[in-house]
């Protein structure tokens, strides 16, 4: 869409202002405008005013909104190869998905994505998952067995869950917190931010460390908008993504801090598992996904042996 | 003029003419919507994504309970469970002055605090409590005017469809368990300020008392309504008490509801299908009109409308209670003309995040926003409470609005009782901490 | 009866069963989500995205069949007040603009629709079935309402030269 001559990117995301990847996004949409001199602009549309994640994936497709950010977890539905990001500890540590993400894997992975009219520019630091439960903690997968915890509707999250012992509850994320408040599931996992911001650290009291999956976020423009793009501004539009790829990092990491400090404050019991059991147990995940994918086995073990 | 101006004249210009041309109201909706939306992008994505828009719309789990808790109320409606209700109401007013009228009213709430939809209470209890009134000499528009304002109580008390859609609208900072709470106080008022009206006419005109019902009479209705009365139990209770969400509480009421009306053997086996069907139409109006609304709310964000008036709101009215209040009268103009529906799936996301700033709690706007549309579904010309109680009252339309305006003027005053004490929506809520 | 008379009903019959019975369903897979996360301890991941499929079908199908009954909400103020010819025309007009609607947005847009998520596969979360099918009855229910139209459109007319 054009306005006083200069070409607006329509970018709408599901999180709400205060989140740390919003943040980033913002810096996205600074470094364009300053490298364009002006000439690219981006609106961006916060708090699903767009709609949910998967329906903004599908207006990329279809051209009326340019770029959005969406999890990859969201994303695997329509690009495939997004499905190996969300394999419980797929990744060592910290350091070695950062290197992955940044390196020539996650470049590809970002790539794949164009034959599906949704380009991946870059990924953000979502940080990694735990189980988080109201009234009874997690320290070994044992305690998972008969929980009711609730995960995204995607079928690897529900299958690790049920790989570790727990009661896979696939539920709206709106109707989650009353959901835990009264007893409807017994728990769900999420990164601390979201935790926080959700509100749901006042209702559950155990927070397991356990970081089962760190499954990215990732920023897209539709092909249909990129390839009316020219070479100069295509090579923009990168660049800001980099730029504020390296920015969220810090953003994240500064979330994280504060929202476990809110946590702590609030009573929440901080659990650090033994985090190989619950290794051991979501292995079975991993030889499912490679019985059905088998063409993606390959990066998997690249990834594991980087 | 800017592009968005002159979208918003089209928006606005063709959704009037072609209402008033008859075109149904998810239509107009929806080709307003299509114009107003082509003049912003390509014409291949932009009515795409209206489709798209339409459907993904409604692909929600909470919106379930809409067609379930309309099943509900039909199954009860046939299955003789209105019936009942309607004999213990009598059994506990109709000896109080305009006793008749009384029990129009606290049959609507007793029906109301069962089902999910309004238009089941106006046509379940209407159908029945006409005749009777006119019997006893009350004329039928008043009768009609007592029943499409009573009716109003049951999208307050829960189960309530439109609260579910308004925790849709909030995008999730209203929950339903926590809207359910907070509408007993504000729709118990509403009924009991109707009644209070109510008594004043027939005191002026002093209509007929009914015989006062002895204890044990009384008794033997309520026996008779018990297990229609336990359905509140379990949906509402079930819902507070975590054993499950509203959708599937929506899904239970309908079961008992069944078995209920299987038991009074006043609902046979064969009648499903055709209760079915009637239920899949009335679900068809609802959620059609949904899916269109969904595409011109998207229109909106698209166009940054809530932005707009959000900061037009707060930088020109500096004071919180004129805020309210201007809020307030646009959407009793809104009322008059939008089916309720899509008001709070359009309006929602335009005023919420102004009244937040403002301090004011997600569920406690909610409560207003459906009261303050309450009115406008009693008002012409587009008033689906109106069209339903005018009808099975047999009274034309026109005919019913002189008797109705006090009871509007009425439901005003309780609206700004409700808009200006918190208390009254937020007691409940906070008392179970929701 | 005309030949177009009999397949109208014939085609409304259909469609008030296709309703009956994905209600039907609609009721059964909610309950038995219930009752298997309550009694059998377990919930099926397939339960919720099978209702709200089958919610989006019974929708705007039955949007459709509200288009052959014509019993979608309508204000009639100002069409009360026309005369008996000017009513008529009025008719044509609304069924038009529905044909219009339906034409343009449910079924060039719809099989647009149908036609991305097909080809660029998009598949749902956990019953893994093409979202374009799901989208289908977009296209579809907007041919049917087409069909309506027209038939009501003649229908205005025929009983003009009747009368
Ligand atoms: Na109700
Ligand atoms: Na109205």
């Amino acid at each position: 869409k054009k306005e006083d001559g200069a070409k607006v990117l329509y970018l709408g995301h599901s999180l709400p202002q205060s989140h740390p990847v919003h943040k980033g996004i913002l810096e996205f949409q600074k470094a364009l405008e300053n490298k364009s001199g002006g000439t690219l602009k981006v609106k961006i549309f916060p708090d699903g005013q767009l709609g949910s994640e998967r329906e903004v994936l599908e207006l990329l497709q279809i051209g009326s909104v340019a770029a959005t950010k969406v999890s990859a977890a969201t994303l695997s539905n329509f690009v495939p190869e997004y499905h190996i990001l969300g394999i419980p500890y797929l990744f060592r540590d910290k350091n070695h998905r950062f290197e992955i993400l940044e390196g020539a894997i996650g470049k590809s992975i970002l790539e794949k994505g164009s034959k599906f009219w949704l380009r991946g520019l870059c990924y953000y630091d979502a940080g990694s998952r735990s189980f988080y439960t109201s009234s009874k903690p997690i320290r070994t997968p044992d305690d998972l067995r008969g929980l009711k915890i609730r995960v995204m509707n995607n079928q690897m999250a529900i299958n690790m869950v049920n790989a570790m012992g727990g009661s896979a509850t696939p539920l709206a994320y709106g109707e989650l917190y009353t959901a835990i408040q009264q007893g409807v599931v017994d728990g769900a996992e999420n990164n601390p931010p979201s935790f926080v911001t959700s509100n749901h650290y006042e209702i559950s009291k155990y927070y397991t460390l356990d970081q089962h999956s760190a499954v990215p976020d990732v920023l897209l423009i539709g092909t249909k908008f990129w390839d009316k793009l020219s070479d100069k501004e295509k090579i923009w539009v990168q660049q800001a993504a980099d730029e504020s790829a390296q920015a969220q990092k810090k953003f994240w990491s500064d979330s994280v801090d504060e929202s476990m400090r809110i946590a702590k404050e609030a009573g929440v019991e901080i659990i650090i598992p033994d985090k190989s059991l619950f290794a051991k147990k979501s292995k079975s995940v991993l030889e499912e996904f490679v019985n059905k994918y088998p063409d993606m086995e390959t990066i998997v073990n690249q990834i594991k042996n980087e | 003029m800017s592009i968005e101006v002159i979208s918003i004249i089209v928006l606005f210009v063709s959704f009037f003419g072609l209402l008033l041309l008859k075109v149904p109201v998810a239509y107009s909706i929806g080709i307003s919507t299509t114009l107003s939306l082509l003049l912003n992008i390509d014409k291949m994505p932009g009515i795409t994504t209206i489709a798209q828009r339409m459907t993904t719309g409604i692909d929600s789990f909470a919106l379930l309970a809409i067609p379930f808790f309309i099943l509900a109320g039909e199954i009860m409606k046939r299955g003789g469970i209105a019936n009942r209700l309607i004999n213990f109401a009598k059994s506990l007013v109709a000896s109080l002055p305009g006793g008749l009228a009384y029990v129009n009213v606290l049959a609507s709430m007793l029906f109301g605090a069962i089902s999910g939809s309004a238009l089941a209470a106006a046509s379940a209890i209407g159908s029945i409590m006409t005749d009777r009134m006119e019997e006893e000499g009350y004329p039928r528009t008043l009768s009609a005017s007592v029943n499409i304002t009573a009716s109003t109580t049951g999208l307050l008390i829960p189960p309530s469809n439109i609260l579910i859609v308004y925790a849709l609208a909030s995008g999730g900072t209203a929950s339903v368990a926590a809207l359910f709470i907070a509408g007993y106080l504000p729709g118990i008022l509403l009924g009991l300020a109707i009644m209070g009206y109510v008594a004043f006419i027939a005191i002026n005109k002093n209509y007929a008392k009914g015989k006062r019902a002895t204890l044990s009479e009384i008794w033997t209705y309520f026996r008779k309504a018990i297990f229609s009365l336990l359905l509140l139990v379990i949906v509402v209770g079930g819902i507070v008490a975590g054993i499950f969400t509203a959708t599937e509480a929506s899904v239970i009421a309908v079961l008992y509801a069944a078995l209920l009306a299987l038991a009074y053997g006043e609902m046979k086996r064969k009648d499903i299908p055709s209760i079915l069907l009637s239920s899949a139409k009335t679900t068809a109006v609802v959620m059609f009109l949904i899916c269109t609304s969904m595409a011109m709310s998207w229109l909106f964000s698209f166009e940054g409308i809530p932005e707009m008036i959000s900061s037009f709101l707060l930088e020109s009215l500096h004071n919180k209670f004129v805020i309210f209040f201007a809020i307030n009268i646009i959407l009793l103009i809104i009322g008059t003309f939008m089916d309720m529906t899509p008001a709070v799936l359009i309006f929602t996301p335009i005023f919420l995040p102004v009244v937040t700033a403002l301090g004011m709690d997600p569920v406690h706007f909610g409560i207003v926003i459906v009261l303050n549309l309450c009115i406008g579904v009693c008002t012409p010309p587009v008033g689906t409470l109106l069209f339903v109680g005018s009808g099975v009252a047999k009274v034309s339309v026109t005919q019913v609005i002189k008797p109705l305006l006090p009871f509007l003027l009425i439901m005003i005053a309780v609206l700004m009782l409700i808009s200006y004490i918190p208390e009254i929506s937020m007691f409940l809520p906070r008392l179970f901490g929701l | 009866m005309s030949t177009a008379k009999i397949i109208f009903n014939k085609v409304n019959k259909l469609l008030e069963w296709f309703l009956i019975v994905i209600f039907a369903l609609l009721v059964l897979d909610v309950l038995f989500q219930v009752f298997s996360r309550y009694f059998l301890g377990t919930s099926f991941t397939w339960t919720e995205e099978f209702a709200r499929f089958s919610l989006i079908w019974m929708t705007i199908l039955g949007a459709a069949y509200l288009n052959a009954k014509r019993e979608h909400l309508s204000m009639d103020f100002l069409y009360q007040k026309f005369s008996t010819a000017n009513k008529r025309r009025v008719s044509i007009l609304i069924e038009v603009f529905i044909f219009l609607f339906a034409l343009v947005v449910m079924v060039i847009g719809g099989l647009n629709l149908v036609y991305t998520t097909l080809h660029l596969e998009q598949l749902s979360g956990t019953l893994r079935i093409p979202l374009g099918y799901v989208y289908a009855i977009m296209p579809f229910s907007g041919l049917l309402i087409m069909c309506f139209s027209i038939y009501h459109i003649s229908n205005i007319y025929s009983s003009k030269t009747n009368n």
